[in-house]
């Protein structure tokens, strides 16, 4: 399938040309900077909730980590929409790259993982304990925060990677 | 200052082993992103340890939550290591940069109001009778906390659309913008 002649009409959209040719600080930079902050607020307060799982802060009730997953998936959001615009304005430079198909693979697995976290140690039981010691680990548990995290690192060097291993920039280059 | 940047640039030089290692196809990526995992970690135990103290999950004790602030602390730690490899790579690259310039000024906010926090709020937070709500000044501390990081993921990020081109001209500015 040739999807060339959609890469072009996507980069002959205003909201394209305003992402790339922009000189405003608002479009590519500032999209670019979204990016990076959702990412620190996503991954971190995941990361903070996998390290929990494996034995760091023993003494903060893991259910009350619940309280973060609202921050992560302001985070989550913020790099959904700021992704989308990256995309309508490079969507040769991604699509064409199969490092981009590996990142969002990546993050995909990530936040199947974190639902399936969140089940675990969010939603069961009722009322909240302050004793750290009545949520018992499993390794099943420990396993998914794991995965978690080696998925986002992951996800991370892929997208780091996205600058240097693109074929084609736009369709006019 | 000027001078004081010329000589910065001109001792790095950009010429070390590292510097050679550094510009092989793969290390500067790999340190790259090593530096995006490291503003993972960094936002992840200080961003959350600063987020309790504004009030979220507040039925979390501060100071179990502090033990985030170590993997905080070692994320910082592998952005200065990785950091320093690219300035010692490309010194007039960081240098000259304006972005470089409030980078660093947000990295000295964050850092003199830690330094406040641990001075003034530490022993009452975390002393016998800590309360879970952390006191006014501690939720304005953990507010600049927060803005200063993001403040240093922004001028971070925007470092590459402010690279220093070459002078033109008698320079005023306070700091080196340019490269001469």
């Amino acid at each position: 399938m040739n999807i060339d002649p959609f890469l072009a009409w996507v980069e002959s959209t205003a909201l394209s040309q305003w992402v790339v040719g922009s000189p405003s600080m608002f479009a590519f930079p500032g999209i670019l900077t979204l990016h990076a902050i959702g990412m620190g607020f996503a991954v971190g307060v995941s990361a903070a909730i996998d390290l929990r799982i494996l034995g760091v802060a023993p003494n903060v009730p893991l259910r009350e980590l619940r309280r973060f997953v609202p921050i992560l998936w302001a985070g989550f959001w913020l790099n959904a929409v700021s992704g989308v615009l990256l995309l309508i304005g490079y969507p040769t430079k991604a699509l064409t790259n199969p490092v981009f198909y590996l990142k969002l693979t990546l993050i995909a697995v990530a936040m199947v993982l974190l639902v399936r976290i969140s089940r675990q140690v969010f939603a069961t039981g009722s009322g909240a304990s302050l004793n750290p010691l009545d949520q018992p680990i499993s390794s099943r548990l420990r396993n998914l925060a794991i995965a978690s995290l080696i998925c986002w690192s992951g996800a991370i060097t892929a997208g780091r990677l996205l600058a240097y291993t693109y074929h084609r920039l736009t369709q006019s280059h | 200052m000027h001078d004081f940047q010329i000589w910065l640039v001109t001792t790095i030089g950009g010429r070390s082993v590292i510097a050679d290692v550094m510009r092989t196809a793969w290390a500067w990526p790999l340190a790259e992103s090593l530096h995006f995992l490291g503003l993972c970690l960094l936002i992840g135990g200080v961003g959350s340890f600063d987020l309790r103290l504004l009030g979220v999950g507040r039925r979390i004790p501060i100071a179990a939550m502090h033990r985030f602030i170590p993997w905080g602390l070692l994320g910082f730690a592998i952005n200065i290591a990785t950091g320093t490899l690219f300035i010692l790579t490309e010194p007039d690259q960081y240098i000259y940069n304006p972005s470089f310039h409030f980078k660093l000024l947000f990295m000295t906010i964050g850092g003199l109001n830690a330094a406040t926090f641990y001075l003034t709020s530490y022993r009452r937070i975390f002393g016998p009778d800590a309360p879970l709500d952390a006191p006014r000044r501690a939720k304005v501390i953990a507010a600049i906390s927060l803005c200063a990081w993001i403040g240093v993921i922004t001028g971070g990020r925007l470092l590459t659309f402010y690279r220093p081109s070459a002078c033109e001209g008698p320079q005023t500015s306070l700091l080196l913008t340019c490269a001469p």
